[in-house]
């Protein structure tokens, strides 16, 4: 069957009707439409919700609509012009994006990343982990009802946002990672700024916790609602913070570092029950976490190279451009053709904000990859959303779906 | 070898237990706490930018609208030749395929670059552009960069085709730029 009649049957499949389903003269199910342009669906997601009164008896997750054809498009991109495009999949963690994909090629040409690019990484990721957050927790909180926390944390986020432009030259989708390391040094003044944010963060954070960890509303709101087993996450293949809110620690971070993850000291907070309320204090507690380990790399930034020196992959620093021809042969060829990458395949998984963040490229032996494939959290943590909201209220569905956090534009890539 | 991040983790907070006194507490104590941290925020002053009649300044690695550099002269009546020799790098490495450029032979009667050929067309499809400065990194003749520019709306999606009169044309300098010490 074609992929498009396949998608008819399926659309076709779900039933709009409000009729009774069975239900006897005194009830009656109602399916309602939530969606897609939706307030609380934090992106361009419907939902069918059959409901019973306002209790929730099920929901379907429609997706598709911001479908950008991103993995096929980077087919036709050599390496290094596939960055910037995969970078747009998930568009509050363009720099776990790129990580994934750079990591994915770099392990399928053997090259080590020289140890001042992999810090240098970390901070950046770390800020986008933050930022992240940020923006998950203020807009929860407006879900919830705390208009005042969604200004907070916007304020924060520009700082990051700042710090971002700072060093890579714009605010979100910033190419900065590259093939074999960073495109450019940090800028003079970026380490002092950067260690004026994290001075800042933690008592930013700690207002963030006065405001809302034992709110009345909020508590009532989050307390045991929604609560999913660690067995049945792990079944729907959910990680990251849900997966940790549940009380298993599972982080890519310490259970297969990469980037020299191990270099560093944190931990992970990880929840008892799994309810949303763990799941907002999973994600507030790695606020902390994550200033901790920037500060780590900042202190001990190694010195050296930002980028490999092999000019087979890497281009030429521009200086030699105007006074080695060999450098400007090497730097017309990548530009041109790009770089050669042997024969392969590679996945490559990373902790993203959302969860564990695969990247799996097929390398044919031409500059071009054959195929790139993110394994997206969101799309995976969505999935858990019907069971987590089964028989529970409306109300409910809205925090719930907050605190899965998912982003729509990796969801349908 | 299992995964054990033994004393690595550390357990969040539960939410403090149900009790009706503690929720009566909480609806005000707590509410007035949260008052507190927001009050104390005033002092802080706002932080908000009035857009239109201020902008933010930018960093000096900030990517903008493009411009197309000639070699200074210092005289306005006899413009520089243009850097641009036509060499279709930049169009090579745009990710968007948003540049189109036709070169042409300079001659010595109509000499218009320093090298051989001349970008007779230039156009940069702003509409497409994503700003990812891979033009500006391939260029090897440094004769494309991005400005700071970042206003460029405009109404129709053909006036966002830049032709290479308005790319070397000086900007209206809009854009306040940022030291490195902020
Ligand atoms: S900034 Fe990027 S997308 Fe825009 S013209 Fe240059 S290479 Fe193309
Ligand atoms: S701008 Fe630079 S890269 Fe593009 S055609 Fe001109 S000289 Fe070549």
């Amino acid at each position: 069957m074609s992929a498009l009649s396949d998608y008819r049957r399926r659309e076709e499949s779900i039933t709009m009707s409000s009729e009774p389903v069975g239900m006897g003269e005194t009830h009656e199910l109602l399916t309602l439409n939530i969606g897609p342009h939706h307030p609380a669906t934090h992106g361009v997601l419907r939902l069918i919700a059959t409901l019973e009164g306002e209790v929730v008896r099920d929901i379907k997750p429609i997706i598709g609509y911001v479908h950008t054809g991103i993995e096929k498009t980077a087919e036709q991109k050599s390496y290094w012009k596939a960055i910037p495009v995969v970078e747009r999949m998930d568009y509050l963690s363009y720099y776990f994006n790129a990580m994934a994909y750079c990591g994915a090629v770099e392990t399928l040409l053997g090259i080590e990343v020289p140890p001042r690019a992999q810090y240098l990484r970390i901070i950046h990721l770390e800020l986008n982990r933050i930022m992240s957050h940020l923006v998950w927790l203020g807009t929860s909180a407006l879900d919830l009802g705390a208009m005042s926390m969604f200004w907070y944390c916007f304020r924060e986020r520009e700082t990051i946002l700042d710090l971002f432009e700072m060093s890579s030259g714009q605010r979100m989708h910033t190419r900065y990672f590259q093939v074999g390391g960073v495109i450019e040094d940090i800028p003079a003044g970026f380490a002092r700024n950067v260690q004026r944010f994290i001075d800042e963060m933690p008592s930013r954070a700690d207002q963030y916790a006065d405001l809302l960890e034992k709110n009345e509303i909020l508590l009532s709101r989050l307390r045991d609602t929604c609560v999913l087993d660690e067995q049945t996450l792990l079944g729907w293949g959910v990680t990251g913070p849900l997966l940790r809110a549940a009380g298993n620690p599972w982080d890519l971070r310490k259970a297969a570092p990469y980037s020299s993850y191990d270099h560093f000291d944190f931990r992970i907070p990880v929840g008892t029950v799994g309810d949303n309320y763990d799941r907002f204090r999973v994600r507030h507690a790695e606020l902390y976490e994550s200033t901790k380990i920037i500060q780590q790399a900042l202190n001990g930034l190694p010195e050296g190279p930002h980028i490999v020196e092999d000019r087979k992959v890497a281009l030429p620093p521009r200086h030699e451009l105007a006074t080695s021809m060999e450098s400007l042969i090497h730097h017309f060829k990548l530009v041109t053709e790009g770089f050669r990458v042997p024969e392969g395949e590679c996945y490559y998984p990373i902790e993203s904000p959302r969860g564990e963040l695969g990247c799996f490229v097929r390398a044919d032996g031409s500059a071009k990859p054959a195929r790139v494939h993110m394994r997206d959290p969101s799309f995976v943590n969505l999935q858990a959303t019907a069971p987590m909201v089964k028989d529970a209220y409306i109300a409910d569905l809205i925090a719930t779906l907050a605190m899965v956090d998912p982003v729509l534009g990796g969801v349908d890539r | 070898m299992p995964y054990d991040p033994g004393k690595d983790v550390v357990e969040v907070m539960r939410h403090p237990p149900r009790s009706a006194a503690a929720s009566t507490y909480r609806i005000f104590g707590e509410t007035l706490r949260g008052m507190k941290t927001t009050l104390a925020r005033v002092v802080e002053g706002p932080l908000t930018i009035q857009y239109p009649e201020e902008k933010t300044p930018v960093y000096p690695r900030f990517r903008g609208r493009h411009k197309l550099h000639r070699f200074e002269t210092g005289d306005p009546d006899n413009p520089g030749l243009e850097k641009c020799v036509g060499c279709s790098l930049c169009a090579a490495a745009c990710p968007a395929d948003c540049i189109r450029v036709v070169a042409a032979e300079n001659t010595p009667e109509h000499r218009v670059s320093a090298g051989e050929r001349y970008a007779a067309v230039y156009e940069i499809n702003l509409s497409r552009c994503i700003f990812c400065g891979y033009c500006e990194v391939a260029c090897p003749f440094d004769a494309i960069t991005m400005g700071h520019d970042y206003e460029m709306s405009d109404y129709t999606r053909s006036d966002l085709i830049f032709t290479k009169e308005m790319l070397l044309a000086e900007p209206l300098e809009r854009t306040p730029l940022r030291t490195a010490a902020e």
